[in-house]
C-alpha cells in the first residue's frame, strides 16, 4: 500500500509550526525559554493521562459549539449569537437535571439534553423565524437574544433556579442521574461530540434535507428555482444550529459544571465560531483542530505556573494559527493547490 | 439607489419619537435632556464604530474585525499616551493602529481572497491574545480628553443642552464625522466608485475603476474611523486601558450598521435610537421602577431594537458583492 | 509573494508596537524548597479573572506576597482560564504537587472546587475568599474569608450623604449579585441615616445596574455614560462599583468640577490615579489585609478554619482630608466604630 501525503494536509502542520515559530519570538523577547513553554504544553496537555483527559473533555465542548456554527454556516446563516442558545440550554438542562426526581440515569440524562437541546432550538428558531417572515438579520437578532437571555437567565439563577441555603448566585447541584459517566476515565463528552460530527458530515452528504440547506447556503436563487423553500430551510438551519448550541450548552453542565452559575459558560459561543472557521465549516475537519485547541486550553495554566509566562499566549498562538491555516502565505510556499475555501456568502440576504 | 428611502413605519417611527421627545421636554426639559444627552453618549462610539463597518462594506468587504481594531487602537494610544505623556500623540497612535490594523485586514481579504468572516475573526482574537499578553498595569495618562460646553450651540433651545454641552472633543468630532461621511459616500465620486465597487464590481472594474485600490483604501478609512473609536474610549471617555474594554461594543455596531441599511445617518439613527434605550432604562432605575426586576429594565435596548426590526418588516439588503473577493475576470 | 510578506512583517510589528509593555508577572518566587518543614508556601489560584485586574485578584495576591513575606515564605499565582470546577481543581492540583501547604481561591465562582479539594488535600490549608461555608459539610483545613460589604457600603454612604449638596446620590454598579448588592444597598441605607440625623429628608439612593452578560464588570463605557446620566440631574455624590464599569464611572465623574465619587473594594486613589479629582474615599473590603492575617494564623498555629470574617472600612481621604469639615469627620470615625462593632445595623439582610 502506498501511502502518500497530499500537501494539503501539509498546510495546517505548516501552520501550527509558524505559529509556534512566531510565538517563540514572542516568549524569548519577555525573556522566557520558548522550549520550556512548549514543553509544558506537550506533557500537560497530552502526555500526562490527567491532562489528556481535561483535553479531550474541552475538546468536545468546543467540537459541539463548532458544529452548531459549522450548521448554519452551511446554511448560509451565520449564527454569531450561539451563546445566547448554549446558555438557555445549560439552564434548562441544569433545570432538569435537578429538580426531577427518581428516573434513572438512561431516561434522565436524555431527558434533560433533550429539553436542553429544545431552548436552544426555541432561541435560534425565533431569530430563524424572525428572518424568515420578517427579514430581520439573525446578525442582529441573535447579538441582541444574546444580552436578552444572559438577563433572563441572570433572573433566574438569582430567584425561582437559585440555590437558596447558600449566599451566592447559584442553582442547586445536578441529580447523579443526569451526570455524564466517564467510560473508564475517558471523557463521554467527546465521543458524543465526534458522534455528533459524524451525523451532522452525514446530513450534509447524503440527506435531502442537508442537500437542500447547502443549496441554499451556496445560492438563495438557484435554491428557489429549484422549488426548495428557502424559508423553511432557514428556520430550520437556525432552529437546528439552536438545538446543538442548547445541547452543548447541557452536555457541558452535564460533564463539567455539575451546577448553573452563568460566568461558566462565557466563551463558548464564541469558540465555537473559531473552531468552525478553523475547520472550514466541514463538520469531520473540525475535529483535529478542537483537540489541538483543547490541549492548548488545558495546558494554559501550567504554562503560566511551570515556565512563568502569561497565559494569554494561547490566544495569541491560536490567532497565528488560524492566520496562517487560511492565509495562502504557507500554501503557496509548500505549493499545495488547496484554494483559500470561503465558508461564507457574504451576509447570505 | 435611492438615498432617502423613507418607509411609512420610519415616518411613524420619528413622527412618534418625537412627539414623545416634545412633551417629556415640555414635562420635565432637564430630565428629558438629560436622558437625550445620555442617549448622545451611549450611542456615539457605536455609530463611529458603525461608520467602520460602512465604509468597509460599501465597497464590498465585511468587517467583523471592529472589535479588534478598536481594543488594539484604544491599548497602544493609551500606553503611547502615557509614555509620551502626550494625549494628542496617544489619539494620532490610536489613529494609526487601526489603520494598520485595517491593512493587515484588507491585505487578507483584499488582495490573498482570504474569507472575510475568518480574516475578521483573526483580527479580533489576534487583538485580545496581544493586548492582555502585553498588559502592563500601573501606566497612567497625564490627563483625559477634557469635557467642555460648545459656545454659541449650546445654548440653543430645544436641542442645545442635550447635544453640544458637557461632551469631549471625540464626541462633538463624531457629529461632524458622520455627516461628513454620509456627503463622501452619496456626493462625490469617490461614493459613487465605492457603492458601484460594492454592489457590481465586474462593472466598476470595466469602467475604469480599481477595484483593488478603492476597497484598500476604504478599509483603511475605517480602519482610522476605528482607531479612533478606540482611542475615545481610552482616552477620553473612561481616561485608562482596561482588558477587553470593548465588551461587545463592535458587534453590537454590526448589527447598528445592518440596522441602518449601510447608510451612515440610517446607522447613526439606529446607534442613537439604541443608546435612547439605554438612558431610559437607566432612567427607569433612577425614578425608582422597583417592581420590575432589574434584569427586565437593562435588557430594554435589546428588546426594543428587535421589535422595532420585526415590525418594520424592512428586507435589508446588503451591498451585493460584500463578502466577495474580487476576481478579474480572464478576458 | 513579496506583497504577503510585507503583510507578515506588518503582523510582526504590529505585535512589536506592544513593545513598551513590557513582561507580565514579574513574581515566579522559587518554590523548590516548599515542603521541607516550616517554610509556608502559598498559591493563589484566580478565578477569571488577572492579579492586574485592580480589584479582588490583585488584592489577593498582594495580600499572599504580604502573608508570605511576613512568615518567610514563598508565594506563587495562577490565573484561571475557564471558570469550571474542572479547571480550579486542575490548579490546585498543580499546587499540591508542588508541594504547597497554603491554598487561597478567590470569588464565590470556585467555592465548590475549594471544598472538594480541602477534602482531597487535609494537609493542606485552604483559604476561599468571597466564599461562604456551609460549615457542616467542609473539612477543618478550609477558612471561607468573607466581609459585611454593607458595612463599608453603609459608612462610605454616611459620608456621602454629609457630603451632598443637592441631598441626591446614587450608586453605578456591575452586575446584581450579592457582594455588589450589599455594597450598594448599604451605601443607600448609609446615605439616609446621615440625612435623618441632619433632619433631612433626601431622596432614596438610585441604584443602576449593568445588564447582564460576560461584560457586566468591564464595561467602562457603560459604566460613564450612566455617571454623566446622573450627574446632569443634579446627583453630586456617586458610588461606582464594579471593576471596569466603576472605573470608567469615577473618571467620567472627575471631570465634572464640583461633584464627589467613591470607589469600591481596594482604596482606587492608587488603583484608578485619574479619579482622584473627585474620589473622596474607596469602600473598602481588606482583602489583602484578611488573606495575610489567615497565613499568619497558619505559621502560628492557630488556622481554625470555619467561616471567618475580615475587616472593613473606608479608604484615607487623600487630599479630600483638608476639605472634608472635621466634624463630618468625626462623625464618620464614630459611625464607623457603631457599624463595626454591631451596635448599629445597616438594614441589608
Amino acid at each position: 500500500m502506498k501511502f502518500k501525503i497530499s500537501r494539503d494536509a501539509l498546510v495546517p502542520v505548516a501552520s501550527v509550526l509558524a505559529a509556534l515559530a512566531i510565538g517563540a519570538i514572542l516568549i524569548a523577547a519577555q525573556g522566557h525559554s520558548p522550549l520550556e513553554v512548549y514543553k509544558v504544553l506537550i506533557v500537560k496537555g497530552f502526555q500526562s493521562t490527567a491532562g489528556l483527559q481535561a483535553t479531550l473533555s474541552k475538546a468536545g465542548i468546543l467540537i459541539m459549539s463548532g458544529l452548531a456554527i459549522t450548521f448554519g454556516l452551511r446554511a448560509g446563516l451565520f449564527n454569531i449569537g450561539a451563546q445566547g442558545q448554549v446558555l438557555s440550554g445549560a439552564l434548562a438542562f441544569t433545570y432538569i437535571g435537578y429538580r426531577v426526581h427518581g428516573l434513572p440515569i438512561w431516561i434522565h440524562l436524555p431527558f434533560a439534553l433533550l429539553v436542553g437541546a429544545l431552548f436552544g432550538a426555541l432561541v435560534g428558531g425565533f431569530a430563524g423565524y424572525l428572518k424568515a417572515t420578517r427579514g430581520v438579520h439573525e446578525v442582529i437578532s441573535t447579538i441582541m437574544l444574546n444580552s436578552i437571555m444572559a438577563a433572563v437567565v441572570d433572573y433566574l439563577t438569582q430567584n425561582q433556579f437559585r440555590l437558596k441555603s447558600q449566599p451566592n448566585t447559584r442553582t442547586p447541584d445536578i441529580l447523579h442521574s443526569a451526570r455524564l459517566p466517564h467510560i473508564f476515565g475517558f471523557p463521554t463528552g467527546f465521543i458524543v461530540a465526534v458522534i455528533l460530527a459524524v451525523v451532522v458530515g452525514w446530513i450534509f452528504r447524503k440527506s435531502t434535507v442537508g442537500f437542500e440547506l447547502d443549496t441554499v447556503g451556496k445560492n438563495r436563487n438557484a435554491a428557489w428555482y429549484a422549488g426548495i423553500s428557502v424559508k423553511k430551510s432557514i428556520v430550520l438551519g437556525m432552529l437546528i444550529s439552536g438545538a446543538i448550541a442548547g445541547f452543548t450548552g447541557g452536555m457541558f453542565s452535564a460533564e463539567t459544571t455539575g451546577y448553573f452559575v452563568p460566568a461558566f459558560y462565557s466563551g463558548i459561543g464564541f469558540d465555537g465560531i473559531t473552531i468552525a472557521l478553523l475547520g472550514r465549516a466541514n463538520p469531520i475537519a473540525i475535529i483535529p483542530g478542537a483537540i489541538f485547541i483543547g490541549g492548548m486550553r488545558s495546558a494554559q495554566s501550567a504554562i503560566q505556573f511551570q515556565a512563568g509566562v502569561s497565559p494569554d499566549i494561547i490566544n495569541l498562538l491560536l490567532a497565528l494559527v488560524l492566520f496562517f491555516a487560511t492565509a495562502p502565505l504557507i500554501a503557496k510556499m509548500i505549493k499545495s493547490n488547496a484554494k483559500s475555501i470561503t465558508t461564507t456568502s457574504g451576509w447570505g440576504s | 439607489m435611492k438615498r432617502f428611502n423613507i418607509k411609512i413605519w420610519q415616518l411613524l417611527l420619528t413622527i412618534a419619537l418625537l412627539a414623545i421627545w416634545i412633551y417629556s421636554y415640555i414635562a420635565n426639559t432637564d430630565i428629558t435632556n438629560s436622558v437625550v444627552a445620555s442617549g448622545m453618549r451611549f450611542g456615539m462610539p457605536l455609530a463611529l464604530a458603525a461608520m467602520v463597518g460602512i465604509m468597509c462594506e460599501r465597497s464590498g468587504v465585511i468587517n467583523i474585525g471592529i472589535e479588534g481594531t478598536m481594543l488594539l487602537s484604544g491599548f497602544t494610544g493609551f500606553y503611547i499616551a502615557s509614555w509620551s505623556k502626550n494625549i494628542v500623540v496617544g489619539l494620532l497612535v490610536a489613529i494609526l493602529t487601526g489603520v494598520l490594523t485595517s491593512f493587515v485586514h484588507a491585505m487578507m481579504t483584499i488582495q490573498w481572497k482570504m474569507d472575510q468572516i475568518i480574516a475578521g475573526t483573526i483580527i479580533n482574537i489576534l487583538a485580545s491574545g496581544l493586548t492582555s499578553f502585553l498588559y502592563k498595569e500601573g501606566s497612567t495618562i497625564p490627563n483625559s480628553w477634557p469635557i467642555f460646553d460648545i459656545p454659541l450651540l449650546g445654548r440653543l433651545p430645544f436641542i442645545g443642552h442635550a447635544f453640544f454641552t458637557q461632551q469631549g472633543p471625540i464626541q462633538y468630532l463624531g457629529l461632524l464625522l458622520i455627516p461628513a461621511i454620509w456627503v463622501m459616500m452619496y456626493k462625490t465620486r469617490w461614493g459613487l466608485r465605492t457603492r458601484a465597487v460594492g454592489e457590481n464590481p465586474g462593472s466598476a472594474d470595466t469602467a475604469g475603476v480599481s477595484v483593488i485600490k478603492v476597497r484598500m483604501i476604504n478599509v483603511m478609512i475605517g480602519g482610522a474611523i476605528g482607531g479612533l473609536v478606540g482611542g475615545f474610549i481610552c482616552l477620553e471617555l473612561v481616561g485608562s486601558f482596561s482588558k477587553e474594554f470593548t465588551a461587545g461594543s463592535g458587534f453590537t455596531a454590526l448589527a447598528l450598521m445592518i440596522f441602518g441599511r449601510w447608510n451612515p445617518m440610517g446607522a447613526f439613527a439606529a446607534a442613537i435610537l439604541f443608546g435612547l434605550a439605554q438612558a431610559l432604562s437607566t432612567q427607569l432605575q433612577i425614578f425608582g421602577v422597583t417592581n420590575i426586576p432589574n434584569q427586565f429594565i437593562t435588557m430594554l435596548p435589546y428588546v426594543f431594537t428587535i421589535v422595532v426590526l420585526a415590525v418594520s418588516a424592512g428586507k435589508v439588503r446588503p451591498p451585493a458583492a460584500a463578502g466577495r473577493s474580487y476576481e478579474k475576470e480572464q478576458a | 509573494m513579496k506583497k504577503s510578506f510585507i503583510a507578515g512583517i506588518a503582523a510582526v510589528s504590529l505585535a512589536a508596537l506592544g513593545f513598551v509593555a513590557a513582561p507580565a508577572n514579574a513574581a515566579t518566587n522559587d518554590d523548590s524548597k516548599c515542603g521541607t518543614a516550616g517554610l509556608i508556601c502559598i498559591g493563589v489560584v484566580t478565578d477569571i479573572g488577572h492579579v492586574t485586574d485592580k480589584s479582588f485578584n490583585q488584592a489577593a495576591w498582594e495580600g499572599a506576597q504580604a502573608g508570605a513575606k511576613a512568615v518567610g515564605g514563598v508565594a506563587n499565582y495562577i490565573e484561571s482560564n475557564a471558570a469550571t470546577d474542572a479547571e480550579y481543581g486542575n490548579n490546585i492540583a498543580l499546587f499540591a504537587a508542588k508541594k504547597y501547604n497554603v491554598i487561597v481561591t478567590v470569588g464565590f465562582l470556585e467555592a465548590n472546587a475549594t471544598v472538594a479539594a480541602a477534602a482531597k488535600y487535609p494537609d493542606i490549608k485552604f483559604i476561599g475568599i468571597d466564599q461562604f461555608l456551609d460549615t457542616t459539610k467542609t473539612t477543618p483545613n478550609l477558612a471561607g474569608l468573607n466581609w459585611h460589604e454593607d458595612q463599608a457600603g453603609f459608612i462610605a454612604g454616611y459620608l456621602a450623604g454629609y457630603m451632598t449638596k443637592s441631598g441626591k446620590t446614587g450608586a453605578v454598579v456591575g452586575l446584581n449579585i450579592p457582594p455588589v448588592y450589599r455594597y450598594a444597598v448599604g451605601f443607600a441605607n448609609g446615605v439616609a441615616y446621615a440625612g435623618k440625623e441632619q433632619g433631612k429628608k433626601f431622596p432614596a439612593s438610585k441604584i443602576i445596574y449593568h445588564p447582564a452578560g460576560d461584560n457586566a464588570f468591564s464595561d467602562p463605557a457603560f459604566g460613564a455614560a450612566n455617571s454623566a446620566q446622573l450627574l446632569s440631574q443634579g446627583y453630586d455624590v456617586i458610588f461606582a462599583a464594579g471593576g471596569g464599569t466603576g472605573n470608567g464611572g469615577l473618571a467620567r465623574i472627575a471631570k465634572t468640577k464640583g461633584k464627589y465619587c467613591i470607589g469600591v473594594d481596594v482604596d482606587q486613589w492608587g488603583t484608578v490615579p485619574e479619579a482622584q479629582p473627585c474620589l473622596i474615599t474607596s469602600a473598602e473590603k481588606l482583602i489583602g489585609a484578611g488573606t495575610a492575617d489567615q497565613i499568619a494564623k497558619v505559621k502560628a498555629g492557630t488556622f481554625t478554619g470555619g467561616n471567618v470574617y475580615g475587616n472593613v472600612g473606608i479608604a484615607p481621604y487623600h487630599t479630600f482630608a483638608s476639605k472634608i469639615p472635621a466634624s463630618v469627620q468625626a462623625k464618620v470615625t464614630a459611625i464607623t466604630k457603631k457599624i463595626l462593632s454591631g451596635s448599629l445595623a445597616t438594614g441589608v439582610k
